[in-house]
């Protein structure tokens, strides 16, 4: 179904039973996990990680007899007595709400306070100091800091560092007179 | 199929072939045959070329039939590769680049630093798992596959947990991510872009290893452990029960 609609898409099957659905999402990163609530009888939660950007959207396979309580923990539900028609008329609206947790890839250029949160973290700044700095909580550096790297493809700290000196954000003296030096 | 069909489908399973000690010159010998005359488990050959050949697949049939000594033995020999070769390989393209002139000082030097410090930390990290890691499954295995073992051994060793040691490669990788966005995106262009390209194809084709090397230790090593630390609990509480 998924391949009819044109999607590009990677696909992993589990056995059932499945003891550790948790470790598998951890795992797996996967954007969309599809479950057929009969074969966990102990579901009790569906992980998900408010921390995370990669939570998945969950799909119930729904028999009629599936209990609300169940049904109130996916994010979409597949009646497996649905016809065609309907089948894809659910999985369109779930497709395009994995389109809505993609970030927006066309913007890339920094903000002006990405940019000075930039050149604090590349001088060896911690999230706390920078948050104390800029008067702003620590978690706003947080999410500061996931949109830099989006916008860059820069993960780590000594990468930053080496982006913020080659565009002339900061220079090379700034970074060694920090304690963080160059690792 | 014929292991010459196996190349010829995906040549980067070239390095995984050499871990076995299997080298070229295969004429029309089958996969089987190949395994057959090195001494191989074939099903386990088989795990590994699958799990590098397509990264969405995911081993699940077979896993108790494989000894962890067996797996360790591989994983050791693809450490040994990034270390002994594939490492300093990028390492001669990079110092190779910074004899060029038409980088700015401060540029090579960028560049050789960030190398460095990922060579450091991919280093720390692979020692850590062959002085600690490994000792350790190592030992569980030969315990268990002791009849003989005591209940102080088994005690022992099981005071450890694979789970302990499972941490994640993240930072390791997510230099590496970073080296290859610095020479795309980032580094003014240099006249030397043949050698650029090179450089790139090889962090590629590392970034591509680890990966995999990562994908087996999470989904056969660590299954294999957990499942000996479920039988070594059993035999504890048998034996401490009849005590």
């Amino acid at each position: 179904m998924l391949s009819n609609m044109g999607n590009p898409y990677r696909m992993e099957e589990l056995d059932s039973p499945i003891d550790d659905l948790e470790k598998y999402v951890n795992k797996l990163h996967p954007s969309l996990v599809m479950i057929n609530p009969l074969l966990i009888p102990k579901l009790v939660t569906l992980p998900r990680d408010p921390e995370s950007d990669f939570n998945p959207v969950y799909v119930g396979l729904i028999a009629n007899t599936t209990s609300t309580r169940i049904k109130s923990k996916f994010d979409s539900l597949l009646y497996l007595n649905d016809n065609k028609h309907e089948l894809f008329k659910t999985m369109e609206k779930v497709i395009q709400q994995l389109g809505a947790t993609q970030p927006e890839s066309d913007n890339t250029t920094l903000s002006e306070r990405e940019l000075s949160i930039l050149k604090l973290v590349a001088t060896g700044n911690t999230n706390n100091e920078i948050a104390e700095r800029l008067f702003i909580s620590t978690h706003t550096v947080m999410t500061h800091r996931k949109n830099i790297t989006r916008k860059l493809g820069i993960k780590t700290v000594s990468g930053l560092t080496v982006y913020a000196i080659l565009n002339q954000h900061i220079n090379m003296e700034e970074v060694q007179g920090s304690e963080q030096g160059f690792n | 199929m014929k292991m010459a069909e196996v190349i010829h489908l995906n040549h980067h399973l070239l390095p995984v072939l050499n871990r076995f000690d299997i080298h070229l010159g295969f004429g029309e010998r089958s996969v089987e045959m190949v395994c057959k005359d090195h001494d191989l488990n074939l099903d386990f050959f088989l795990e590994i070329v699958n799990t590098f050949h397509d990264a969405s697949y995911f081993p699940l049939g077979h896993l108790q039939s494989f000894k962890a000594s067996m797996l360790i033995d591989y994983l050791q020999k693809t450490h040994a590769y990034y270390l002994q070769f594939k490492i300093p390989e990028i390492g001669q393209f990079i110092r190779q680049i910074t004899r060029d002139e038409s980088l700015q000082a401060i540029h090579k030097k960028l560049l050789l630093d960030f190398f460095d410090s990922y060579q450091h930390e991919l280093t720390t990290h692979i020692n850590k798992e062959e002085q600690r890691v490994y000792p350790y499954v190592l030992k569980l295995e030969s315990i268990l596959d002791n009849p003989d073992a005591t209940v102080e051994e088994l005690h022992e060793i099981g005071k450890y947990s694979i789970n302990e040691y499972e941490e994640d490669h993240d930072d390791v990788e997510a230099k590496l991510f970073d080296l290859k966005n610095i020479i795309i995106k980032y580094l003014p262009s240099s006249k030397n872009i043949r050698l650029l390209n090179v450089i790139l194809h090889d962090v590629f084709e590392l970034e591509r290893d680890l990966n995999n090397h990562g994908h087996i230790e999470d989904l056969i090593l660590v299954p294999i452990v957990e499942n000996m630390e479920k039988t070594l609990r059993e035999r504890l509480n048998k034996l401490l029960s009849n005590a």
